[in-house]
């Protein structure tokens, strides 16, 4: 051992010179260099650089005055001067004994974990060898027996570690339910969360572990479900924030984050009432248009009789969840905690208090019971805030409500097959802790109950989801569904007999749900609670089942399975003209620990299940921007394309460099992450030195924002058009109207949507450019033209690259080099065939001038042709509109990241 | 699916309940203060001999889909709405000429009632958004070969 050490210490003393070590990191990369690891993990260390050490041995020259030199010397300077005079034989025998050592383990141990079949061929090689040698070839036989026996010993070794303990055990439930909840403790889990991981590949953002995409192939028939039946998806992970106090002072506090220009805000009567949904985005207070938070839903609680306390959720994403907490504490005035996490927890412990006693004495400590709703924050952290002065308190409601989407034009047939309406307890004997016996025993609340249920009945009469009007609530009480869940698993198919009530499903379908029918006891926190901790438990219900005369009829409803649930239209597609109503359906808010109980029965009448990716899809096919991908101006959007940015450049790399897209010839500057603010500050410069006014002193430019005021929108959206279908009624495009708004909205950008005309797929970040004069009259020859080309670009930056190579070459020889300059010129961080960091002008970098980026593109497979969603510059379509003619307007170019090929697409402002 | 594509005309009798005019008894609205979207048509009930004719659609595409229909099922029942009306007759002609007679026609006309929202520009002022209904003419065609 000492032997050994003796030679290590001398590798430590003397560390071999620089260039061979710089070798021998720059051959091995990745892969290489972990498999080499593996290889060489049982070998002993001082033999690893074999083959220096080799050659040194080969020359049998080790001095001892000197260690171990070897490599080439600096200053050219041969072996030979080096030669000892003398050698002292016991430390040279000792040394080379100890190589010999080395070199002897490392034959006789293994290198790597299966070298037995690796001499054989693949073709020859199988599974079941390994346990069995005999199926092994004779000559190869020993050695696999030895290595077998080995392992085994390697296992009694193993065992004084501490023992894993029997899957039996490990699957015990409640040893199951502790390490799930172990498991939890970094990613939240939804309520579907097992029933998600088993079907689905989990992803872990914004800390959550949320379905991304089916293992299974279901794109298509997703798809289909969106646009036929019905899509289910889980959005509980979105954060609701309750606001609590008068309304006045409310709403007086809100306005603040909002704008009247980006259309209806808290205020607007038809939501205050608490019968429709309102969508909005979020400002930081009194910055607009700057200081972007993002989208919100909101919902008012209908207003009770005699007060003027309302109550208000807000549906936030979780990305933006502390900056909205934040803004809203500023806005409200409401820094007093007034309860944290700790308590709410503690209080749901002492209620549950089913702590099961277990021969592990470990884990008694840790109760091992479900985790309901977002258990796993740190204890301490405030959940309820309220100020003495304004009298409103904020809530966060995180994980306390389940919220379940049904997307298609069959969502509501799903609904009314699954859900049953609670019928009046007629028999209701003693006072129970439950809260629908005392709840029914109020005249005014059963006759709402009634209400509701006739509604509730109406939507069967309803053909479409996209007939109700946009953002209907209605609030319900319904059985547990688990209560009669089909046999097996079926598809709702809509009713074809034409409803009795003819008249109400139209007065339905005209006005919506009535206001006091929104009413529901979902929003009163101690219903929710009771709801929640009195659930019947699947083996009480499995017994009943099986207790049942007739299999597969529906179970009489015991008291404590009604649950009140709220059902939010969702709009679908409401701005443009082109598939109205598409992508419409119904959320459905659920108590949390529900969650499963209603999932089960939702999917047994043969919906779809979507993930994350389907939610995006979702969006797409509907023309509206996604959270946090669309949205570069908010932080989290920010966040999101730097995040995105370095995804794409990292899956860049695992190209072969021979294989990769050279996106410098192809004269795309921006392929991974697009340059806003450049590009908006370009555009403005640009337009300046048209009009001739190009001020010297120029404060510094504020940030660029995105142009949500509908009333810009319309205007523009109606310029787009080609002039036959422009109505009179608009102000005509002038240059001086154009310099107006220029004036306002120059340094923001637009969500557009873009039409191919004819052939083309975009690609994600692809270029938006302006059409030259011989382009349009290109198109105009021939309407189904391909599109120009662009000339291909000049890689400097591989000359540099080859000049630094070079340089690093030459260096070695002589330090003096002339390239150094060259060299050091280049920034760090270099990738060849992309675009070093400071970036030459974005705008006027190819032959047309760039207006924006595409964010999504796809063959869209609801209009049959390929369609694209992009951000543009405002002034960039301004100055190109005001070129274009009449008959022409809103004609773009379109050209993907990875070609060449310009494609002609036509602008379309959604409003 | 049919697309409304008849303009609003203004002498479409409007529901008196669901308008509460925002300036006194006038029904005329300014084009700036509201926003018109027209709601889909309420889709019917659709079984698979169903077939209802619009005006997006390449016209061949419909005539190829009404054949391939009839070689499965005796009678299909071709639908148009409003600007649609046409094309359906015409795609119900071209069946029955092309099968030289063999094909019977029985049409019947209704009125189909649309909805429209409009959308206040302003909505924090004006209270409720109006929504109002008109009607468009509808054409059925059963296209059967008589037993």
């Amino acid at each position: 051992m000492n032997k050994f050490g003796k030679i290590r210490r001398d590798f430590i003393s003397h560390p071999p010179p620089e260039p061979e070590f710089r070798f021998i990191a720059f051959t091995m990369t990745g892969a290489k260099d972990r498999m080499r690891q593996k290889k060489m993990k049982n070998q002993p260390r001082n033999v690893t650089y074999g083959s220096t050490v080799g050659r040194s041995v080969e020359r049998g020259q080790g001095s001892q005055a000197s260690g171990w030199v070897r490599g080439h010397q600096a200053g050219g300077q041969g072996y030979s001067r080096h030669l000892p005079k003398y050698i002292t034989a016991s430390h040279f025998a000792n040394a080379r004994a100890a190589e010999v050592n080395g070199m002897l383990k490392a034959v006789s141990k293994p290198a790597g974990s299966c070298h037995v079949f690796n001499a054989l061929p693949k073709h020859m090689r199988r599974r079941a060898m390994s346990h069995n040698t005999k199926r092994l070839p004779s000559r190869l036989r020993e050695g696999a027996h030895k290595l077998m026996e080995r392992s085994q010993q390697t296992e009694k070794e193993k065992k004084q570690l501490p023992k894993r303990r029997s899957r039996r055990a490990r699957r015990r439930h409640g040893n199951l339910l502790l390490e799930f909840n172990r498991r939890q403790r970094k990613n939240k889990w939804l309520e579907t969360h097992i029933w998600h991981a088993k079907r689905f590949h989990m992803l872990k953002r914004w800390s959550y572990s949320l379905p991304h995409k089916p293992t299974a192939k279901t794109f298509r028939s997703s798809y289909r479900a969106m646009n036929t039946h019905a899509l289910l998806q889980d959005l509980s992970y979105f954060c609701c924030l309750e606001l609590q106090g008068s309304e006045e002072l409310i709403l007086r506090a809100l306005v603040r984050l909002t704008s009247k220009d980006t259309g209806p805000t808290f205020g607007a009567e038809l939501f205050l009432s608490g019968s429709r949904q309102g969508s909005i985005h979020l400002y930081r207070a009194d910055q607009f248009p700057h200081g972007s938070l993002g989208p919100a839903d909101f919902l008012w609680r209908p207003r009770a009789p005699h007060t003027s306390h309302r109550q208000l959720w807000i549906w936030i994403h979780p990305a933006l969840k502390a900056e909205v907490v934040s803004e809203l504490q500023l806005v409200c005035q409401c820094f007093e905690v007034l309860s944290t996490s700790e308590e709410i927890c503690s209080v749901e412990e002492t209620l549950v208090g089913q702590k099961r006693k277990r021969d592990d004495e470990d884990c008694i400590n840790a109760p091992s019971k479900k985790l309901l709703g977002d258990c796993t924050r740190a204890a301490g952290t405030p959940v309820r805030w309220g100020s003495a002065d304004t009298a409103i308190t904020i809530s966060d409601l995180t994980m306390e409500i389940v919220r379940y989407r049904l997307i298609g034009p069959l969502a509501h047939m799903v609904l009314t097959d699954t859900l049953q309406p609670a019928n009046e307890d007629k028999e209701t004997v003693e006072p129970s802790g439950f809260w629908w016996p005392n709840h029914s025993k109020d005249q005014t609340n059963m006759r709402l109950h009634q209400q509701q249920t006739d509604t509730f009945q109406l939507l069967r009469g309803v053909c479409s989801t996209g007939e109700i009007p946009a953002g209907c609530v209605l609030g319900l009480t319904v059985d547990d569904p688990r209560l009669s869940l089909p046999q097996r698993r079926s598809k709702t198919v809509p009713d074809l007999q034409p409803s009795a009530d003819e008249c109400r499903v139209r007065d339905l379908t005209l006005r919506g749900v009535v206001a006091h029918c929104s009413e529901s006891a979902l929003w009163d926190a101690s219903v929710r609670h009771g709801v929640t901790h009195n659930q019947m438990p699947q083996q009480e219900l499995n017994r009943m089942r099986s207790e049942a005369l007739v299999p597969g009829s529906r179970l009489a409803a015991p008291p404590q399975s009604r649950v009140p649930v709220l059902l939010v239209h969702q709009p679908g597609r409401v701005r443009g003209e082109e598939r109205r109503h598409w992508g419409s359906g119904w959320d459905l808010l659920l108590p949390k620990g529900w969650g499963m109980a209603f999932w089960i029965p939702l999917v047994y009448r043969g919906v779809r299940v979507g993930g994350l990716h389907m939610s995006v899809k979702h969006s797409q096919f509907k023309g509206q921007p996604h959270f946090p991908h669309d949205y570069p101006d908010c932080p989290a959007g920010t966040l999101f394309q730097s995040e995105q940015e370095a995804e794409l450049i990292e899956k860049f790399k695992r190209r072969p460099p021979s294989k990769r897209t050279n996106y410098i010839k192809h004269g795309c500057l921006a392929p991974f992450c697009c340059p806003w603010q450049q590009l908006t500050e370009e555009w403005e410069e640009l337009m300046k030195l048209n009009e001739g006014t190009s001020s010297i002193c120029r404060t510094r430019p504020p940030e660029y924002t995105v142009l949500r005021s509908l009333r810009v929108l319309r205007q523009l959206s109606v310029w787009c058009r080609p002039s036959r279908s422009r109505r009179a009624t608009h102000p005509p495009l002038t240059p001086e109207v154009a310099a107006a708004l220029q004036g306002e909205w120059g340094r923001s950008l637009m969500w557009v949507r873009l039409r191919l005309l004819s052939k083309g797929q975009p690609a994600l970040h692809a270029m938006v450019c302006v059409p030259t004069v011989s382009d349009l009259q290109l198109l105009l020859k021939d309407g189904r033209s391909s599109g120009p080309l662009e000339p291909l670009h000049k890689d400097h930056v591989k000359n540099m690259l080859k000049c630094k190579h070079k340089a690093s070459h030459a260096s070695k020889g002589s330090i003096s080099a002339p390239h150094t300059n060259a060299s050091e010129a280049l920034p760090i961080g270099l990738i060849r065939g992309v675009w070093p960091q400071p970036l030459p002008s974005v705008l006027s970098h190819c032959s047309r001038l760039t207006l924006g980026w595409v964010q999504k593109g796809d063959f869209s497979l609801a209009t049959g042709c390929g369609e694209a969603l992009a951000y543009i510059s405002a002034s960039g379509l301004l100055h190109t509109l005001l070129q274009q003619p009449q008959e022409q307007r809103g004609i773009v170019l379109l050209r993907n990241p990875s070609s060449l090929q310009y494609r002609y697409a036509q602008i379309v402002v959604d409003i | 699916m049919a697309e409304p594509c008849s303009p609003v005309s203004a002498t479409v009798p409007h529901n008196p309940i669901s308008i509460p005019t925002p300036e006194g008894s006038t029904l005329e609205m300014d084009p700036m203060e509201y926003t018109l979207r027209k709601r889909l048509p309420r889709k019917l009930p659709k079984r698979r001999n169903d077939v209802y004719i619009n005006m997006k659609t390449d016209f061949k595409a419909q005539l190829a889909r009404c054949q391939k229909l009839l070689d499965a099922h005796r009678e299909i029942c071709i639908h148009g709405l409003g600007l649609a009306i046409n094309r359906a007759i015409n795609i119900a002609l071209q069946l029955q000429t092309s099968s030289q007679g063999a094909l019977q026609l029985s049409a019947n006309t209704s009125t189909v009632e649309l909805i429209d929202d409009l959308d206040p520009e302003d909505p924090d002022e004006a209270g409720e958004p109006l929504t109002r209904t008109r009607n468009n003419s509808a054409i059925h065609i059963k296209v059967f070969y008589p037993s």
